[in-house]
């Protein structure tokens, strides 16, 4: 049967990937970045997952608002890295894993959890701004991906409850699943900040390490909060940290946070977290 | 009103996407979405007069994209993560526009950020 070995939780801002591929290991700058991500790297390769199910947010690139998905679930063999404007990262395409997302997807709509499902289309920072930090192709990708997007763009949003419930379902899903697999959860973005008016720019330390606490101990606690809260608390952009939860949600009441690293150089507060399941 | 942005209205400088903003802003963010497209990018570089119609913009709209008058852009409906696809395009660099809506410059900006070297 499948597992859940591990969650991670991390922030996608696109010049983590600018970072990675114009080789910023060694800028001052960066180094604490890249600094952050090598335990996250170093247990992925000790390890090895077959499957990192990512909850992530696609940025208008994908999906348009003529028809903006709330939740989507990828259940393609292959995914393009989108062109965002610059023409796409040169990094491989991502593998995804179909057997598994069919699964999951039968899963979740038989539980009353009806989302949309694509396959051959491309994904952007998103999902593989973090992934290349922890999981770099060497040439390949070390391994596949089924991601599942949620809408943080286009309010009404789901609910930061329904998305921890989300996590929940895939756990369930993911555990059902027949073939023996090692599976980590990833959840992307946050942590604060706010990118449109006048507050643009916006961060707040203190709550992002409140965050960062919570969402190991107390996670119930952030699923009672409003997105007004969360966008109060860590601008309209630090509302993303909705898929944190979607990804705890997917962990078990005995998970514990074994690392995390915060970095806040610009203007999105960049974090790293690492979950294990007891053995 | 949405029950979850219950006192979002008292949060100053913060114009949420929501679906009045997105309606407002369709066809421009079609538009600027348009710009992940090599040929649409081309089109709009070479002859961003002949892109506006193609698209279809109001005047006001062209207007807004020609001068990347970021403010009105963001206050008319533009997404952000729309308007990106313009900046990459116009080699405008996320800071720049943030800099923009608080109507500071890009150096007035930097020094309220704690590592101004990292972008």
């Amino acid at each position: 049967m499948a597992t859940i070995i591990g969650g991670i939780g991390t922030s996608h801002v696109p010049t983590i990937a600018m970072a990675y591929d114009r080789k910023k290991q060694g800028d001052p700058d960066w180094a604490p970045l890249f600094k952050g991500y090598e335990p996250v790297t170093k247990w992925l390769a000790e390890r090895k997952p077959d499957v990192l199910v990512f909850f992530y947010n696609d940025h208008a690139t994908t999906f348009f608002f003529d028809h903006y998905p709330t939740f989507a679930l990828g259940v393609s063999a292959e995914y393009p890295i989108a062109d965002e404007g610059l023409g796409p990262r040169p990094v491989p395409p991502l593998k995804g894993h179909p057997a598994l997302a069919r699964h999951m997807a039968e899963s979740l709509v038989n539980e009353e959890f009806d989302i949309s499902v694509f396959q051959d289309l491309p994904l952007d920072h998103g999902c593989h701004s973090p992934l290349t930090m922890f999981w770099p192709p060497a040439p390949d990708w070390p391994g596949k991906i089924v991601p599942v997007e949620i809408n943080v763009l286009q309010h009404p949003l789901p609910t930061p409850l329904r998305c921890y419930k989300l996590g929940q379902a895939v756990r369930r899903a993911v555990l059902s699943y027949p073939e023996d697999l090692k599976v980590v959860v990833v959840g992307t973005g946050g942590l604060s900040h706010q990118l449109n008016g006048e507050r643009a720019g916006f961060n707040n330390e203190e709550w992002d390490l409140k965050f960062l606490e919570l969402i190991d101990s107390d996670p119930g606690a952030l699923t009672k909060m409003t997105h007004a809260d969360y966008i109060r608390l860590g601008g309209t952009e630090g509302a993303e940290e909705v898929m944190w939860l979607a990804m705890r949600g997917a962990l078990s009441e005995k998970t514990r946070k074994v690392h995390q690293n915060y970095y806040l150089p610009m203007t999105a507060a960049m974090a790293v977290a690492l979950f294990e399941e007891p053995a | 009103m949405n029950p979850q942005l219950k006192g979002i209205e008292t949060l100053a400088g913060t114009y949420l996407f929501d679906l009045e903003r997105s309606g407002r802003g369709l066809r421009l963010n079609r538009f600027l979405h348009g710009l992940t497209r090599p040929a649409k990018r081309a089109l709009f570089k070479e002859d961003p007069e002949a892109a506006f119609e193609e698209a279809g913009l109001a005047a006001g709209e062209r207007r807004m994209v020609r001068e990347l008058d970021w403010v009105a852009l963001i206050r008319y409906g533009a997404s952000f993560f729309c308007l990106e696809k313009l900046a990459r395009v116009k080699g405008v660099s996320n800071p720049e526009m943030v800099s923009a809506f608080r109507g500071e410059t890009l150096e007035q900006f930097l020094k309220t950020r704690n590592v101004p070297g990292a972008r």
